[in-house]
């Protein structure tokens, strides 16, 4: 049967994984895409949110940056392991792409704790209370943009995770591929979100 | 070939199921309960309005309120939890593996499990009407700052935010996109990747076009509501002023946001329904579908075009005129293509050789009354005259008249036209005829009196307009009461729809493979088809629609028959 | 029967011309599209003798009744568009001379209006507010008076029936139209966006009196305000 279905079902077969995948991040880009618009238009009409931009730390954005560069690296080394099939490259570098992941939400809740301890909520009462209004937008768009995102690398590194476990055994080897994919389409929206919010001060 | 031949048990077979045709079928019957749902939501509030005051059967009194929250309800529920499954899911579950030759879904357990999901949405959408205020009541377009802060003049804690009507709502309708987002997915790698050997994308039948179509314009255009909603929730629940004009946020972005995406989405509504139409009107016009690539060019050019008309729902919020004249532009060349596409179904006909069964009455019933439909936003396109006519009846009319075909009709044609092919079961002809004819006359009855009301300044979402003299004088206010009859004669008239489906699923006459002698793959396979679908891979040799081909005996031939020496001769 | 309600603005009768025009356009396009879908129905009945006619449509010669179909269609949405156009921009460019000047503000659920002052001038301390459920919205006679629309809530949409202006009004934003009533009377103003429970209830009065009237009206007003201040 499986033999049957090679030769007569696919007349142009694109590995199904990778398309779907390539959808998936299509949809995803648009999501972020109109969020990333919306923030565009509020801060070309607020130039003062210059001043509640200072208060993120460009250090750890940056190393959050440098965090997931490298660790799109190693899952495309990842990827390299498994077209040879070398099983234990995959999961050496696979755990190093999640540790990445970790670090990098590590450092994000090191930053929040920071910016929540200075009273910068998703509301910032206290950015309210004194009339600043439109500077506590800055931070209900900083918490949604950097939360969603956030969101995005947990499940990423539980995919990856997933993946791993059934590569090491040498089962679904092209899914590798796959979640380097979506790895990097967290990269990507990353080195997005880093200038907009940490950098353009 | 071989399926899996152990036996499956109940549970497996009917709700656990990753068949393609179970799952569509249960995308179908959770969206015929939730029309259901808004039927009778509709019911209650026409009754509302045609005797106002009164105690409404079935239901008791109606408060402004609950007046609010039920036509909210039955914009969000007909759209979305109806149209959305029958015509996008429901109509690509049955028909993209049949049509394009193939056994199931690129991914089956992807696809249970956004009916899953879809099916938590409803659960949580019907759930809202259940919480301390009641659902959501604010206009389906859940504009802010009504829907974020409107019912709670105090500041609510987390929780009592989180299950108010209006953040429920935002939940159940983040889900929806969810699972439509993953069904979207999944046809287009099925119809990309799983086709039958042979059938290249312009052998492919017009429907499996349209729904493929319609779920790209659905992935592109929901990304930024999917970010405003998350948006519109924090600010229920967490208190931020995304939407707030007092905290410096713009209520006005939220419009763009969801018109972005809800204008395109009336496309994601039509297409499903058009093919459908595609591939009923040449079965029974025994005829090819008029200018086949032409309507394809033509719907991929209005699905670009989608994407720049949603402001036309705005030119009374203030926009700048400027704008409004581009959308006004953009509104009117959207127009052209798809007066085009019906005008080649029409085309289609002429010459024909026509049978008036059942399905083909539905698709025409679909034409006919669109057209009143798509010529009425003739006046509403035109900015100045819409400046009057904006949120009146005459709104309510135009959109019922576009939707409601696209809908019903367009479902009950691809019923009566499938319904033989998946159940194996023959329908009651005559009842179906009864059914159509009551259908169309009580629709009209309900609704084109309205272009009146809404003529003569009657504004929508109004429980009770004893305030106002213009609409209370006749003949407004027997229109009403003929609408209202009308709506619950229509409503009544569904029973002979179900009664005719189920007598028919008992002991309807055994239906022949290929009843309508259609070309398409489905037909080729068993009625109703098994896993699998097919007995073994059909080989696709030529178009859809290859019917009264000159010279050869029989007015059809399948897909799967391949060209003959002598039909090359006569095409020429 | 009338189709609209009476017509008491100087631009209310270009806006009911604007549908009767798109009317005669619609009325045409509808007969000759349901006697294209209809005249095959009739006459192309099926018979096993007498196959259908073989034709896919898919060369230019095939679909030139469309295409002309659709030339025509784009050029009379093209002469709705200039013919509206005028008219959208009459009603939406506010005009040089401007006689009186109003703010309308919505709320949950009724309109304030506010009237200038003895200064003359509107948003000054020595403004004129009157927010009461079903008050009356007084404005003189074939006069510009422009309207300054605000909202201090939620989205609302102050409509006047018969001067067929409708205009949203935004929290945070203000909106400015016009219109020049032509006769006197006493009129509906509603709501037209949904603004919670009680939209159905937000009515208000729009009273159209002569210049005498007006000023009366808004002396007596001043000095309701003067003796309670």
């Amino acid at each position: 049967m499986d033999k049957n279905k090679k030769e007569l079902l696919p007349i142009n077969a694109v590995p199904q994984g990778r398309l779907s995948m390539w959808l998936l991040i299509s949809g995803e880009l648009v999501i972020f895409g109109g969020l990333i618009c919306c923030y565009l238009l509020y801060r070309l009409r607020y130039p003062i949110w210059a001043e509640q931009a200072a208060h993120t730390s460009t250090f750890f954005g940056a190393l959050n940056t440098v965090v997931l560069l490298s660790s799109s690296f190693t899952v495309v080394k990842a990827h390299e392991a498994a077209l040879k099939k070398q099983l234990n490259k995959i999961t050496m570098w696979m755990s190093l792409s999640i540790l990445g992941g970790l670090l990098f939400l590590i450092n994000k809740s090191i930053e929040y704790t920071h910016e929540i301890e200075h009273g910068f909520t998703f509301s910032s009462p206290h950015l309210q209370e004194s009339g600043n209004y439109v500077g506590s937008l800055f931070w209900s768009f900083y918490y949604t943009m950097t939360g969603l995102h956030g969101v995005h690398v947990l499940v990423g590194m539980i995919i990856m995770f997933v993946i791993m476990m059934q590569a090491r055994k040498g089962k679904n080897l092209h899914r590798v591929e796959l979640a380097g994919m979506y790895w990097h389409m967290v990269d990507l929206i990353w080195i997005f979100l880093f200038p907009l919010l940490y950098i353009a001060k | 070939m071989e399926h899996h031949t152990h036996q499956l048990n109940f549970w497996q077979k009917y709700f656990f199921s990753t068949d393609h045709k179970t799952i569509g079928a249960q995308y179908t019957i959770v969206g015929l309960m939730m029309a259901a749902i808004g039927g009778f939501l509709a019911y209650v509030f026409r009754y509302n309005l045609a005797f106002p005051g009164e105690n409404i059967p079935l239901y008791g009194s109606l408060s402004a309120q609950q007046y609010n929250s039920f036509i909210t309800c039955h914009g969000m529920i007909m759209v979305f939890w109806v149209a959305m499954p029958i015509l996008l899911a429901g109509f690509g579950n049955f028909l993209i593996p049949t049509m394009i030759g193939t056994d199931d879904m690129a991914f089956p357990v992807l696809n249970m499990m956004s009916f899953w999901i879809f099916l938590l949405s409803a659960i949580v959408l019907v759930a809202s009407f259940f919480v301390p205020g009641g659902a959501f009541g604010g206009g389906w377009t859940m504009y802010p700052p009504l829907s974020a802060n409107g019912y709670l003049n105090t500041e609510p804690d987390f929780l009592t935010a989180f299950f108010s009507g209006s953040s429920l709502m935002l939940v159940a309708v983040a889900l929806e996109f969810i699972a439509m987002l993953m069904g979207g997915i999944n046809f287009l790698v099925t119809t990309i990747n799983k086709r039958a050997k042979g059938l290249t994308p312009f052998k492919m039948p017009l429907v499996i076009w349209f729904i493929n179509l319609a779920s790209v314009i659905f992935m592109f255009s929901v990304g930024p509501l999917v970010a405003g909603a998350v948006m519109l929730l924090f600010d229920i629940t967490l208190g931020t002023g995304f939407y707030d004009p007092a905290r410096g946020g713009d209520p006005i972005l939220f419009q763009h946001l969801f018109w972005f995406f809800g204008h395109p989405e009336v496309y994601v509504l039509l297409l499903p329904s058009l093919g459908v139409l595609a591939e009923i009107i040449p079965v029974f016009a025994r005829k090819p579908l008029f200018a086949y690539r032409t309507i394809i060019y033509l719907a991929l050019f209005s699905a670009v075009i989608s994407v720049v008309v949603w402001a036309h729902h705005q030119f009374i919020a203030g926009i700048d005129p400027r704008m409004a004249t581009f959308f006004s532009i953009g509104t009117i060349i959207i127009s052209i293509p798809f007066a085009g596409i019906f005008l080649s179904f029409m085309a289609t006909l002429w010459g024909g050789s026509i049978r008036l069964a059942v399905p083909m009455m539905w698709a025409l019933g679909f034409i006919a009354l669109f057209l009143i439909g798509g010529l009425t936003g003739l006046f509403l396109g035109s900015n100045a005259f819409d400046i009057y006519a904006h949120d009146t009846y005459f709104v309510v009319a135009h959109f019922h008249y576009t939707l409601f075909p696209d809908i019903f009709f367009g479902f009950f044609a691809a019923f009566y036209y499938w319904f033989p092919k998946f159940t194996g079961k023959n329908l009651n002809e005559t009842l179906g005829k009864v059914h159509f004819w009551l259908t169309f006359v009580f629709f009209n009855c309900t609704f084109f009196l309205l272009f009146f009301n809404g003529l003569g300044g009657q504004h929508r979402r109004i429980n009770d307009y004893s305030a106002f003299s213009n609409v209370m004088q006749e003949p407004y206010i027997l229109f009403e009461k003929i609408s209202t009859i009308s709506a619950i004669l229509l409503i009544l008239t569904q029973f002979i729809f179900l009664y005719n489906f189920f007598s028919s699923l008992a002991k309807g006459k055994k239906a022949d493979k290929n009843l309508w002698s259609a070309n398409t793959l489905e037909w080729i396979a068993d009625s109703p088809p098994p896993h699998g679908n097919f007995k073994e891979f059909p080989v696709v040799y030529r178009g859809p629609y290859d019917y009264s081909l000159p010279g050869i005996e029989e007015d059809f031939i399948p897909q799967n028959v391949p060209v003959s020496e002598k039909e090359k001769l006569n095409r020429v | 029967m009338h189709i609209f309600p009476e017509n008491i603005s100087t631009y209310g009768q270009e806006i009911d011309n604007l549908f009767w025009l798109v009317l005669v356009f619609v009325v045409i396009a509808l007969v000759i599209s349901l006697f294209v879908l209809i005249y095959p129905l009739v006459n192309n009945h099926y018979t096993k003798v007498k196959k259908a006619t073989y034709f896919t449509g898919e060369n230019k010669k095939h679909f030139r009744w469309i295409s002309i179909a659709l030339v025509l269609l784009g050029m009379s949405d093209f002469v709705i568009l200039l013919a509206e156009h005028n008219t959208w921009e009459e009603i939406e460019n506010i005009p040089a001379k401007v006689d009186v000047r109003i703010g309308i503000t919505g709320r949950q659920w009724n309109w304030i209006f506010t009237y200038p002052g003895p200064d003359g001038k509107l948003n000054t301390g020595d403004d004129l507010v009157v927010d009461e459920q079903n008050s009356e919205l007084h404005v003189p006679v074939n006069k510009n008076i422009i309207l300054e629309l605000r909202s201090r809530d939620v989205l609302h949409s102050f409509f006047v029936v018969n001067t067929r202006l409708k205009q949203d009004v935004i929290p945070g934003r203000m909106n400015t139209r016009w219109f020049n009533l032509t006769k006197e009377g006493k009129y509906d103003i509603s709501c037209a966006e949904i603004c919670g429970v009680l939209h159905a209830k937000m009515r208000n009065f729009l009273v159209v009196e002569s210049q005498d009237k007006y000023e009366q009206y808004l002396k007596t007003l001043y000095e309701k305000n003067t003796a309670n201040p």
